[in-house]
């Protein structure tokens, strides 16, 4: 992989207004290498504007992004060629098999590798000659999680990736992220599934009109909350609804 | 140039894999010449005739007045001409004879021949003419047209008549060159639209965007991929058509088919234009299709595809001679039917570059990827 430099992403002081509306403004952090990053915020927030950001697909206004010591404005392509991105709306060629996407990717990338075993990474190599029309919810963004690992990617955006999910679905793909973590790739994830983000991310920064409102580690995050005198309005129980639903359904997947 | 012939080969996949893109393409056109083409329109045609007027005065158009006939009894079809045009027509089966009127025609005093060439191949109509011509020009003389006296002269006019072998192969020969240019309009318009549509509609062009690759990279291979279509479905357009309704290409000239080949690239890249500039101004499919059909469907009768431009009404022939897909069916006319060279065909050249620089122009403007 590529030279180690310690933060991997840096934002500094991202602007960026669509027309009247200002959907980032002055969003600064950074990202180390390995950790897997959440940013989370309601809808309209901003993530997802920053995260395209960070990925090339759009121009900032102001500010800096700068992936592996490369600044995205300077030249987007070569950020693109060491980032993986699975965007909140994916959609691949029909009439191709999935191991043909991911060959053809893969060769976009000018790299070589074997669609099988990309496939069988995140459990669809038995679904190798199926067309992309046919894969449930959770097979497609799974495809498109393969089809952003076939470059190797120093970081992977995961843009909501669990979003219409059924909670066999949703858990099979956050194993899936921390296999991809131990990799060694570092990952950045929008969510707006608390749980999620609890389950999975090692910090998390907490976005909302368009700026950075809190930035840590789930537990202190929490820390900090309870040690305002917070009190829960409901009493904490050992298990959610979805360990029940879980617990009565299985955990097998469904598709 | 690897990512390039990548894109390449998926998209050729993918089309070959759409079977309603290979109807559209192959089956529904290859039905169409077959049915149109078995119907052998030529029986019901009048006698065609080409007349050369080299006198040009009131005493010959006295005679094509006569030649023609009246509402009530209308004679002969005339197609004036210079005298390369008139026999140009006779060889291909454009008319069935000639009439040469000779420039001293009509001058007092004078002995003038009109020189008349048939085609062989076609004695009925052949009849019909010469004598249709024989009680003209008795006529002329006596009773039918305001003629000066003094041009009544008995014995004046004299008629020779010469025999021609014509290549003309009639209707069906007619008829292939103009579906296959159809066909290439189909594809590049609607295959065009539909896909590129489809693709930023549903994101996928928004997905390619996150890779390294430039716009330029899938566009090219898009490009490519119905060049590749354009020609393979022209080839077997022309030899399954020129099998099943048996007549020759290109007066079985060999170059014909590399004349044919760059002329469906030259209407593959107006149409495939014309279609990037309506996929970039639609939204999605829903809106695409009927611009693209109004765009099409016009041209699918106003540009001499299924009968010649000669039996539509002069002030609409004055408009669709100027249409795209009138200058490719009539190159592409010209190349099967009359073995032509692509060199020959400058003003339907002409035609296509001034459609494909305006397309291009209009579709660099228009196209967005999201």
């Amino acid at each position: 992989m590529t030279t180690d430099i310690d933060p991997v992403i840096v934002a500094r002081d991202i602007h960026k207004k669509y027309e009247e509306i200002t959907a980032v403004n002055g969003i600064s952090f950074e990202v180390h290498r390995g950790e897997v990053f959440g940013m989370l915020g309601p809808n309209g927030a901003g993530k997802t504007t920053t995260v395209e950001i960070l990925e090339g697909m759009r121009d900032a206004d102001s500010g800096d992004a700068i992936i592996n010591g490369i600044n995205v404005k300077d030249d987007p392509n070569a950020v693109k060629a060491i980032i993986g991105v699975q965007l909140q709306q994916n959609a691949f060629f029909d009439n191709l098999k999935l191991s043909e996407i991911v060959d053809l990717y893969a060769k976009l990338y000018l790299a070589t590798v074997d669609p099988i075993e990309v496939l069988s990474r995140v459990g669809l190599d038995n679904r190798k000659n199926s067309k992309y029309a046919e894969l449930s919810g959770g097979q497609k963004q799974r495809l498109s999680i393969a089809v952003a690992l076939v470059n190797d990617p120093v970081v992977l955006f995961l843009d909501e990736p669990t979003t219409g999910l059924d909670p066999q679905a949703r858990r099979q793909l956050w194993e899936l992220v921390r296999k991809i973590q131990k990799g060694g790739a570092t990952i950045v994830l929008t969510t707006h599934y608390m749980e999620e983000a609890e389950e999975l991310c090692d910090r998390i920064a907490v976005v909302e009109n368009g700026e950075i409102i809190a930035l840590d580690t789930p537990d202190a995050l929490i820390d900090q909350l309870l040690a305002t005198g917070f009190k829960p309005e409901k009493r904490i129980r050992e298990a959610t609804l979805d360990d029940v639903f879980l617990n009565l359904t299985g955990h097998d997947l469904r598709d | 140039m690897k990512i390039y012939l990548a894109l390449t080969v998926a998209s050729l996949k993918m089309y070959f894999r759409n079977k309603q893109a290979l109807f559209w393409a192959l089956f529904f056109p290859l039905l169409i010449m077959i049915i149109f083409g078995l119907m052998n329109f030529d029986k019901y045609s009048s006698p065609n005739v080409g007349i050369y007027d080299g006198a040009d005065n009131e005493a010959s158009r006295a005679l094509i007045q006569a030649l023609q006939g009246n509402s009530e009894q209308e004679l002969l079809d005339v197609e004036m001409g210079t005298l390369d045009e008139v026999h140009h027509e006779l060889e291909f089966g454009g008319s069935r004879a000639v009439i040469e009127i000779p420039a001293n025609y009509g001058a007092p005093g004078e002995f003038s021949e009109l020189k008349v060439t048939y085609d062989e191949r076609f004695q009925q109509e052949r009849a019909v003419v010469s004598t249709i011509l024989g009680q003209v020009t008795d006529a002329v003389f006596k009773e039918v047209a305001q003629v000066p006296d003094e041009y009544r002269v008995e014995n004046a006019i004299g008629i020779s008549e010469s025999f021609i072998t014509g290549q003309g192969q009639g209707f069906k020969a007619w008829l292939i060159p103009g579906v296959a240019a159809m066909a290439i309009m189909q594809t590049g318009l609607f295959t065009v639209v539909f896909t590129l549509v489809r693709f930023k509609s549903q994101g996928v062009l928004r997905r390619l965007k996150a890779t390294p690759i430039g716009a330029s990279h899938f566009l090219a291979g898009q490009l490519t991929t119905k060049a590749i279509v354009v020609v393979l479905q022209t080839y077997v357009l022309v030899i399954v058509g020129a099998i099943v309704l048996s007549v020759s290409v290109g007066n079985g000239r060999i170059g014909a088919w590399l004349d044919l080949t760059i002329l469906a690239l030259l209407g593959g890249a107006l149409f495939i234009a014309i279609g990037l500039a309506v996929s970039g101004w639609a939204k999605n499919e829903e809106t695409a299709a009927p611009i693209a059909n109004i765009i099409s469907m016009p041209m699918m009768f106003l540009s001499g595809v299924f009968f010649p431009l000669s039996v539509m009404p002069d002030w609409l022939t004055q408009w669709s001679q100027y249409l795209p897909l009138t200058y490719l069916a009539d190159g592409m006319r010209a190349i099967t039917v009359e073995g032509a060279a692509i060199t020959t065909l400058g003003n339907e050249l002409i035609g296509l570059g001034v459609w494909i620089v305006i397309s291009f122009v209009v579709a660099t403007k228009m196209f967005r990827w999201e």
